[in-house]
């Protein structure tokens, strides 16, 4: 497919590319809070040099098995545990550290690895806007260059009272009651423009904006997908993706629903997919899912719980839907057993969307609560400085626990869209929707 | 005993008790289904589907208690 090799290449590439990326924030930075420049470059130079000691380590170790001795390996490993656990050791006792901007520059090179992989995964190459970038700028000769310099001045001059501004507002804010959320991008923006009155408004309905984003995530998703359809008919990976999520959601449906399948299908799986994008929400950084608030969730099943309903009256006519609701008395036990059966079929139908919205948020939100206390175990080592050595160990528990929060997420955005054809199945007329498999059984 | 101490005692004995009470469910349900499976592989996604839909069912009870936990957590003082 692509010529170039894409492993240490990709990586050296993120590596380099995460240079850039945190000496053009630092410069941004440095009229305004020279701290903070400084922790992100270091902290930037801390991770791009635990990735080089570790390439240079699977390099030693791959070679091993041809006959090189082991001293290396040795050296390479303590040289990397002296610079990198004692370079982070030795800026926890820098003073005038902030952690913000070293977290920042930590993360830099991982998130230059991640939107690489993102580009390669959607085959637009490693990276071919800053190549054709440069070579703009390098034709172009000095003029560019300088031009690019001013900008870089332009920008910094400009968000440089707004950065000092909010420094001086995180100082202020520092003791805050017990967090309960990992900060997101509104909660930010409402840090750094505190007195403007549409990023109040975002910041007090939180759950609203992050539910639009999902929606625009997945429109955009699908967009995405579907557009190559037209142009061409081999379908590309997103829509392969997409098409196999719609059929076999629609093969087990479809084995429930029967005939009604058509006309049920599109609304279970809008809720699934507009479930699992709030889920999965969650998991980025800076983002938060809004299915972790009783609201969307409670708002989302009554949805449902009305619709079954209609379904129900529009499918058995309304004389059918009581005769559904009581149970379908035919003989004298059963209008005998009317008194008690009601009750029952009634509070059985008002059971659903609550377990329903609770399993949900329940499930979402202790996910969300466990991430959140790992990641603030995580923070106090650092900012003790004292245990900073068991910060590497915490942050991999909470990778594993942000893999279970994937899982989580996936499972149930697909409980919630299986109870609801469930819930449908129950409703609505059962004699009628399974002739194939009667003749099938039949047969036999 | 007052009344904070006795909803933060009995709290966690009764998330304890609603997932003893899950796990117990969801064993027997997951048993009984990797052994439908393994008698009969080509039935795998039916029983798979009906298998998670019931892990819903049974895993929504724990997470009740999760939620009356949360609820009343805010009054334990």
């Amino acid at each position: 497919m692509r010529p170039a090799g894409n492993g240490p290449d990709l990586m050296e590439r993120s590596i380099r590319a995460s240079f850039w990326m945190a000496l053009a924030l630092a410069a941004a930075l440095l009229p305004a809070r020279p701290a903070a420049a400084l922790s992100l470059a270091a902290g930037e130079l801390i991770m791009a040099a635990n990735f080089l000691f570790l390439a240079r380590l699977v390099k030693v170790f791959t070679e091993r098995a041809r006959g090189v001795r082991e001293l290396p390996l040795l050296g390479w490993a303590a040289a990397k545990t002296a610079f990198v656990y004692g370079g982070a050791f030795a800026l926890t006792r820098w003073p005038s550290l902030e952690y913000l901007p070293l977290l920042l520059g930590l993360s830099m090179p991982l998130l230059a690895m991640l939107l690489k992989s993102i580009m390669l995964a959607l085959r637009t190459g490693p990276s071919p806007f800053p190549r054709r970038a440069t070579q703009t700028a390098g034709a172009l000769g000095p003029s560019a260059k300088l031009a690019a310099v001013l900008l870089l001045s332009g920008v910094a001059a400009l968000a440089a009272p707004a950065l000092a501004r909010a420094g001086g507002e995180e100082a202020g804010g520092e003791h805050a009651a017990g967090v309960q959320h990992l900060p997101n991008w509104v909660v930010i923006l409402n840090d750094y423009f505190p007195n403007n009155p549409v990023v109040h408004w975002m910041h007090q309905n939180e759950v609203l904006v992050f539910a639009w984003v999902a929606g625009i995530v997945f429109f955009l998703y699908s967009w995405f997908a579907m557009r190559g359809a037209r142009r061409s008919v081999v379908p590309g990976p997103l829509q392969n993706s997409l098409e196999w999520m719609v059929e076999s959601m629609e093969s087990v449906t479809g084995g429930m629903l029967g005939r009604h399948n058509e006309r049920y299908f599109p609304y279970i799986m809008a809720i699934f997919f507009y479930i699992l994008t709030m889920n999965l929400l969650g998991i980025v950084p800076g983002f938060k899912s809004s299915t972790d608030t009783l609201d969307v969730t409670l708002a989302l099943a009554l949805i449902t719980f009305l619709y079954v309903q209609w379904s129900g009256i529009r499918n058995l006519g309304p004389l059918g839907y009581i005769d559904h609701m009581a149970g379908s008395p035919r003989d004298i036990i059963g209008f005998a057993m009317l008194p008690i059966m009601i009750p029952v079929h009634l509070l059985g139908e008002l059971a659903k969307p609550v377990s329903l919205s609770c399993r949900l948020f329940g499930n979402i939100f202790g996910e969300d609560t466990l991430v959140v206390v790992f990641v603030s175990a995580t923070a106090l080592c650092l900012k003790t400085s004292l245990l900073v050595l068991g910060a590497p160990p915490l942050m991999g528990i909470t990778a594993l626990f942000m893999l279970l929060q994937t899982l989580t997420s996936i499972v149930q955005a697909l409980i919630f869209a299986l109870l609801t054809s469930v819930y449908f199945y129950m409703m609505l007329p059962h004699e009628e929707h399974t002739p194939e498999g009667a003749e099938h059984a039949h047969a036999h | 005993m007052n009344f904070a101490a006795t909803l933060g005692l009995a709290l966690p004995i009764g998330i304890g008790l609603a997932a003893i009470g899950s796990g117990f469910g969801l064993g027997l349900m997951g048993r009984g289904a990797m052994e439908a499976m393994g008698r009969q592989p080509e039935v795998l996604p039916k029983i798979q589907v009906a298998m998670i839909i019931g892990f819903g069912f049974i895993e929504a009870l724990t997470i009740y208690a999760f939620v009356t936990m949360f609820f009343l957590q805010g009054k334990i003082g």
